[in-house]
């Protein structure tokens, strides 16, 4: 009997743990297995996620914000990076924030500026991010934080941006001297100085907008190879029955004038263009008046040649035969002699026809007798965009 | 196993008439978590039709007599042994120089645009009066595929120097510290590269690059940069540890543009050589202090 007691007991228990043990085994695996099609689900939500406003946008990124400005400048920037700032304590979303910062900085014209640089580093909190072990310093702490300020110092680099010192303290507030941004800093402080005024034609940082400006730039530094060189502005109202009323800068030196001076009475001398020259990021179509290339004299003089040497006789050394020339000048190239270079501001073939008549009156009398012959041919290029679009679909089909 | 789970998706996807860029879990690539480089081009084929084999056999053989005449000019001046001893101030050595057709198939021309990542185009080609020709047009615009972040450059490069049976070599500039160009530019800054391939796969990307600033104009200009301003870098990475040029080491001359300003370049170029100048003591520009540890270089 207590036997039989003893076996029911244990069977119970038995019975008891298989149901437990099946319990747990198809709350695990059942619903793997079961198709619940005609069962009803459970609606019973553990997170927070009903009881909130269901209009409000769940978006982590806030891109859109700054697409939405309408009047887009500096100063609203700036407002968009300090109403971040502020919108809570913890400030979450620093990182997809200062991505969508960075794409939208060339919309507001403030892409080439280091303070809104800075202030869009300052976003991100102090002290948080700074390792404070050795495996923490080698794992890249925080690796997608240090991801986005790399990009930021890279986006500064491709724009010609360089930081300054404050930059690195605030980098070295939010992630310490051993941040892989820190060592593009570092870099990007060692190699920008150094080549930041390294062009032997110096221009301005800001580039003027104004064709006359950008004309007198380009003339200059076309004429920079001859330092006696005078640029002077003619207006082609001047000329008598000129037809377009324009500007032209012109490029002459006392050389150059010499030259033409000198120029065969004969000979045709050529108006070409239009030429271009890069001034920055900017275009500027030229022209040049030039004559044909002066023949090389040359000397068959042979070094090696020892059948006609001349010996001294009793001490006196025969006078050698002197062959002297004037060193041609910059001006004289193999394919064509520069006598002067212009810029109009229509670059109409008129306004090359009064740029000759200026040339004339200002120093070169002997233009009036040489002929002058207009070899003019149309831009290279027409600037079209058609065909731009075809072009990119025909890439991505391949 | 693999070709008959291709086939089978294949022909799934005839069937059913299912655009191609569906199968993408489907990777013919080897990864990329290594560090050490499957092939000196990078993963850039050369997709250009290759000639059959007796095709090849027949301009071997036609080659095989220029050959042969190299390797006994090669021949004759080893036992000669006359090397040139005397550099001589101011006086420049070309080493290449345009005016022949022969000239330009020294050089190879690239753009971003052939392996579509880009748009830019360009050529290398004589002008009227005989002189090399790079030209083209420099876009930024990036092609819409997901992949490329940036574009914009293109790129002349000489072919590896050799010696005869095409044999790789070196040129050797040891004696020499200046690069002397004759060029006539468009008021554009260009990258000079001179890569210093070496053996080994941490090497293969080694290039030593400088800017050519243009003044633009009807005017040439005569550039003599010394080799001891040349920055060293690596895939367009200017590395932490810097090196002067291992003169005695080089396999390629390059000119690239890529100053990002769209528009039309031209670069005219008469020729490239080198010159020793005694005046230019200068052995490396950049500082080589000792940097911090675990900092530099990684």
């Amino acid at each position: 009997m207590l036997n039989g007691h003893n076996l029911s007991k244990t069977m119970l228990r038995k019975s008891v743990l298989m149901i437990i043990f099946n319990y747990c085994k198809y709350r695990t695996i059942g619903p793997k297995f079961i198709n619940l099609n005609h069962a009803k689900r459970r609606n019973l939500h553990i997170s927070s996620i009903c009881f909130g406003d269901p209009t409000k946008s769940k978006d982590i990124v806030i891109y859109e914000n700054f697409e939405a400005i309408k009047e887009k400048n500096k100063k609203t920037y700036l407002e968009m990076l300090k109403i971040f700032g502020e919108r809570d304590v913890h400030r979450r979303g620093h990182v997809e924030f200062i991505y969508s910062a960075l794409k939208n900085m060339e919309s507001f014209g403030v892409h080439k500026d280091l303070e809104v640089y800075k202030a869009l580093v300052d976003v991100l909190p102090k002290g948080k991010f700074i390792p404070t072990n050795i495996f923490q310093a080698e794992f890249m702490h925080y690796p997608k934080q240090q991801q986005c300020a790399i990009d930021l110092l890279e986006q500064m680099e491709d724009n010609g941006v360089m930081p300054d010192y404050e930059m690195e303290d605030i980098l070295l507030n939010i992630f310490g001297r051993r941040g892989y941004p820190l060592r593009k800093f570092w870099r990007m402080m060692y190699w920008m100085p150094k080549f930041k005024n390294l062009s032997p034609w110096p221009l301005p940082s800001e580039i003027p907008n104004d064709i006359f400006e950008l004309a007198k730039l380009a003339v200059e530094r076309i004429s920079s190879i001859d330092i006696q060189s005078k640029i002077s502005v003619y207006q082609t109202a001047d000329i008598q029955d000129a037809v377009e009323d324009t500007w032209i800068v012109s490029g002459q030196s006392i050389t150059q004038q010499k030259l033409l001076s000198e120029h065969n009475v004969k000979q045709p001398v050529y108006v070409e263009g239009s030429f271009q020259i890069w001034i920055k990021n900017k275009l500027v179509n030229y022209f040049i008046l030039r004559a044909d290339p002066k023949p090389i004299p040359k000397e068959d003089y042979d070094p090696d040649d020892v059948s006609h040497i001349n010996v001294p006789l009793f001490g006196f050394t025969p006078p050698s035969k002197k062959s002297l020339m004037t060193r041609p000048s910059v001006h004289e190239q193999e394919d064509g002699v520069v006598l002067a270079v212009c810029v109009t501001g229509t670059s109409g073939r008129d306004s090359l026809l009064s740029w000759i008549r200026h040339l004339e009156a200002d120093g070169n009398p002997a233009l009036a007798e040489i002929p002058v012959v207009f070899t003019l041919r149309a831009p290279e290029k027409e600037i079209a965009t058609a065909d731009a679009n075809e072009e990119e679909n025909s890439i991505e089909k391949m | 196993m693999y070709s008959l789970v291709l086939n089978a998706l294949v022909r799934h996807i005839n069937k059913n008439k299912i655009n191609t860029k569906c199968i993408k879990y489907l990777k013919t690539s080897a990864s990329l978590d290594a560090f050490w480089e499957r092939d000196p081009k990078g993963g850039y084929i050369d997709t250009r039709e290759k000639p059959s084999k007796t095709q090849i056999v027949r301009e071997g053989l036609k080659e095989l007599k220029t050959e042969i005449a190299l390797w006994s000019q090669e021949v004759k001046e080893h036992f000669e042994f006359d090397p040139n001893m005397i550099f001589r101030p101011g006086e420049t050595d070309i080493v290449w120089q345009f005016g022949s057709q022969d000239s330009l198939n020294e050089w190879v021309v690239t753009s971003d645009k052939d392996h579509n990542e880009g748009y830019s185009s360009c050529s290398l080609a004589l002008n009227k009066h005989g002189k090399g020709l790079f030209a083209g047009e420099l876009s930024t615009r990036v092609p819409k595929d997901g992949r490329i972040k940036r574009a914009g450059y293109c790129n002349i490069k000489t072919i590896r120097a050799r010696k005869s049976f095409k044999r790789e070599t070196f040129l050797n500039w040891g004696p020499y510290n200046m690069l002397v160009m004759k060029v006539r530019g468009d008021g554009r800054s260009y990258m000079l590269n001179i890569t210093t391939k070496g053996f080994f796969d941490l090497t293969w990307n080694d290039t030593y690059h400088f800017v050519l600033y243009t003044r633009g104009g009807p005017y040439w200009q005569i550039s003599r940069i010394p080799f001891s301003k040349f920055f060293f870098a690596s895939k367009g990475r200017v590395q932490d540890r810097q090196s002067p040029i291992p003169l005695n080491k080089i396999t390629n001359f390059g000119i690239s543009v890529g100053d990002k300003i769209n528009g039309s370049f031209s670069l005219e170029i008469d020729y490239i050589g080198v010159e020793f100048d005694p005046n230019h003591k200068e052995e490396f520009a950049y500082e080589m202090y000792r940097m911090p540890k675990y900092i530099v270089a990684t």
